[in-house]
């Protein structure tokens, strides 16, 4: 189901009123977020295109409940068991399950057709049976959450739940269960167990944020698409003419990805949780390193955590560090898609936080002070982060090597007034924003405006959420992924 | 255990969900006044490609220009023919009118009639174009007889056939898109076409430079029925076309080409056939333009390239040159 559908208003709705009727229990209230997240993730089909066909299939949910019913009995397990081997064993089971699941659905066909590609250079021709898998929408994000449970049970710093039910609703949690945030179990599975209140204020924030993440997807980055399209849809291409693809593309994908995480935010909100923050004005940050601490947080935060520090982090000396971080990155773009741009995305963020990191261990905070400096190296980070959108949303390493070969190409194309129209109007709204929160310091700063001028502000966001709905529902990004 | 505690009143809740909709309400009165007082700017929904090229043609219509050599008929008309090409070869201007397949004979009188009231004692001769596939069709599209019909009369077109249609319209957002969005806003086209024009500016600005043609930059497949007939209903609406064009007028009739590899054996036969039929009915001479060429020059079934177009022109100004001495 898609947030920004018609089914899913009708499910909410229906939703909150069930929620509400059954409020005498917390298991029995439990036990429908289980079911109703079920039902939502239930509720689609994807083509081979990633077009969503508004039907269900059972299949995707059989797997989902099979990661959930393992990692629930590998955190008994590891519960109970003394330190040592066997308890490496069972937590080695878990990993390898959950990995074997992502790697057979997500990246057989990928590794199997590159290795090929690579037989054929070498003059081994081989004609190897694919499976023909179809992505299961949210399985690196439910695996990843699911994962990070048995990871924190084996390193003791959470206690294994014994309530089934409270487990398959934090794994299944329909919020956040298709493109995140990627929740820790510390954080949300203790919010299962408890009475929720909710609060006016947690209403108040919880519209807000439903409303301006849906006006974000809706009316900014669906308009932002065809724009992107008009570009990287294209094959000859020109400097100006990938520089604004690619400036309008940095926009959708922000506000697409953020605009889910907020709606996902705020639906949750409404119903008494609290889901952890995914997106701090990525934008705005003065260095690649600062803009992972505010781009995709709860996954980036996930790949420190359980791979960049279990690796060794910065323990173990500069070369073992830098190698840290180019695998980390790596990963980290292999997680987005199987696919060699993913694989250079990572690549590039991860020789980005490379640089970063021998640049300030020899020039700590020298200059940092002045305001030109701040302003040099936040324009050099969009223009890195720039070109890794560039590789990121390219459909093919031919294609990035002609966008980049173009760079060289100043010509302007004839459409260049109108795109930058189209960009204007629908990077704006966003902008203003931004500056807004970030000038305050504070994400919910709408939240107090007066409330006649808050009423007019979230009025207009509905009047651009009805404006822009569309028939059929474009699918988020990350969803793909 | 109870699950939860909620410290606000459901009417909290309904008043937090009904407070957005008042600004709501407001705008939809502000657009429906401001569309009723003629406060805002008449409609001009150029919000996709067909909506686009009728809007454009709708208003060449209406326009003053120096083409004395009109062409009008279907999209074949529109993407088979350059005007401005047409004009050189003739050393006379013309101006392409075509439209979309969609629309019937009556939709190219309307545009016929108002550019000889915006163009009086200006035109000479009337060319009118249609595709076999056009030729069969036995009704137009009521949705773009719509589009085009309100576009003239200046008012919003208001499509009501699904509750979110009603919503839109009720909410006014129709009239937004038409009056206020699509005025400053373009509209990138999708596919092939954003790739060849761009935004919806930029069609239009093609179509101003070519006075009035397109080219079709989407090759497809060649696919339909090549079983061409004439639709009964044609011969009315053709006396009715025929009624619009002015005395002392030529009009000319042509039967635009199809791909020779798509088309039956005796489609040479049926297209004289057809030519004659349609002639007699209309009152107008036949052009001996070819019935089929080859496929290398097409887009689709319907469509020629713009290689096609260039060379199919040559041959209707090596018809229309001499006739129009």
């Amino acid at each position: 189901m898609l947030f920004n559908s018609t089914v899913f208003l009708q499910f909410f709705a229906a939703f909150v009123l069930l929620y509400w009727l059954v409020r005498g229990s917390l298991r029995a209230r439990n036990l429908l977020i289980v079911a109703a997240s079920y039902l939502f993730y239930f509720w689609w089909v994807v083509d081979r295109d990633f077009t969503f066909l508004g039907a269900y299939d059972w299949r995707f949910l059989g797997l989902m409940v099979f990661t959930s019913l393992f990692d629930f009995a590998v955190g008994l397990g590891l519960d109970r068991l003394p330190d040592g081997r066997r308890r490496r064993w069972l937590l080695g089971a878990s990993v390898v399950a959950n990995l074997t699941i992502l790697g057979v659905f997500k990246y057989h066909g990928f590794f199997v057709a590159s290795f090929t590609e690579l037989l054929g250079e070498l003059g081994v021709v081989v004609a190897p049976r694919t499976l023909h898998l179809i992505l299961p929408v949210g399985i690196s994000f439910y695996t990843f959450q699911s994962m990070s449970y048995t990871i924190d049970v084996y390193r003791r710093e959470l206690p294994a739940t014994r309530n089934l039910v409270n487990f398959l609703a934090y794994v299944s949690f329909f919020p956040q269960l298709v493109a995140g945030p990627i929740e820790r179990a510390a954080h949300l599975l203790p919010q299962f167990e408890r009475p929720r209140v909710i609060t006016r204020a947690m209403l108040e924030e919880g519209v807000w944020l439903i409303l301006w993440g849906m006006f974000k997807k809706v009316a900014l980055a669906d308009n932002l698409a065809p724009l992107v399209e008009l570009v990287y849809g294209n094959s000859v291409f020109t400097a100006p003419a990938v520089a604004l693809g690619t400036i309008a593309f940095a926009a959708q994908i922000y506000c697409d990805f953020s605009g889910y995480s907020d709606i996902a935010r705020g639906t949750a909100r409404v119903l008494g949780f609290d889901i952890m923050v995914n997106f701090n004005l990525p934008y705005g940050a003065t260095s690649v390193r600062e803009f992972w601490q505010r781009w995709h947080i709860s996954l980036s935060t996930w790949l420190r955590d359980y791979l960049y520090i279990p690796l060794g982090g910065n323990r173990r000396g500069p070369a073992r560090t830098y190698a840290n971080l180019l695998l980390t990155m790596l990963l980290g773009g292999l997680w987005h898609g199987a696919a060699w741009n993913f694989v250079l995305w990572g690549l590039w963020h991860g020789v980005g936080l490379m640089a970063h990191r021998a640049w300030s261990s020899r020039f700590m905070n020298q200059g940092s002070r002045f305001a030109a400096f701040a302003i040099f190296s936040w324009a050099l980070t969009l223009l890195f982060v720039g070109y890794g959108w560039l590789l990121f949303r390219a459909g093919s390493v031919d294609q990035i090597l002609a966008m980049t070969r173009a760079l060289g190409n100043f010509s302007t194309p004839p459409w260049t007034g109108s795109f930058l129209i189209n960009l204007l109007a629908f990077i704006a709204p966003l902008v203003l924003m931004e500056v807004w929160q970030a000038k305050s310091g504070d994400r919910l700063v709408a939240l107090k405006l007066p409330v006649w001028a808050r009423t007019g502000l979230q009025g207009g966001l509905l009047l651009g959420i009805v404006l822009f709905w569309e028939r059929k529902a474009a699918a988020f990004i990350y969803f793909q992924f | 255990m109870k699950s939860h505690t909620c410290e606000f009143e459901p009417k909290d809740l309904l008043r937090r969900l009904a407070m957005p909709l008042l600004p709501m309400a407001v705008f939809a009165a502000l657009m429906h006044a401001g569309a009723l007082v003629r406060l805002l700017p008449a409609p001009r929904p150029t919000l996709d490609i067909d909506r686009t090229l009728l809007v454009h043609q709708a208003e060449a219509s209406r326009a003053r220009h120096d083409a004395d050599v009109l062409l009008l008929g279907d999209s074949s008309c529109l993407m088979d023919v350059d005007a401005k090409q047409l004009g050189d070869q003739l050393g006379r201007p013309a101006l392409n009118l075509g439209t979309l397949s969609y629309l019937d004979l009556n939709a190219a009188a309307a545009l016929l009639r108002r550019s000889v009231v915006a163009n009086p004692d200006r035109l000479r001769a009337v060319v009118l174009l249609l595709h076999p596939e056009a030729l069969r069709r036995t009704s137009p599209e009521a949705y773009h007889v719509a589009v085009l019909k309100n576009f003239l009369d200046g008012e919003d077109f208001m499509p009501g056939t699904t509750g979110r249609d009603r919503l839109s319209t009720f909410l006014g957002l129709e009239i937004f898109r038409a009056r206020l969005l699509a005025r400053v806003l373009p509209t990138p086209l999708p596919g092939a076409y954003g790739r060849r024009y761009g935004f919806s500016a930029e069609l239009e600005r093609h179509l101003t430079e070519h006075h009035g043609s397109a080219i079709d930059p989407d090759p497809q497949p060649f696919k339909g029925s090549a079983e061409y007939r004439l639709a009964p209903q044609l011969e009315a609406a053709s006396r009715a076309f025929r009624a619009a064009v002015p005395a002392g007028v030529k009009l000319f009739v042509g039967i635009t080409p199809a791909p020779e590899g798509f088309v039956r054996a005796n489609h040479r036969q049926l297209h004289s056939q057809m030519l004659r039929d349609l002639s007699g009915w209309l009152q107008a001479e036949p052009l001996e333009l070819p019935a089929e060429l080859p496929d290398h020059f097409f887009v689709k079934t319907t469509h020629l390239s713009e290689a096609g177009a260039c060379a199919y022109t040559e041959l209707l100004a090596r018809q229309l040159e001499a006739r129009l001495r």
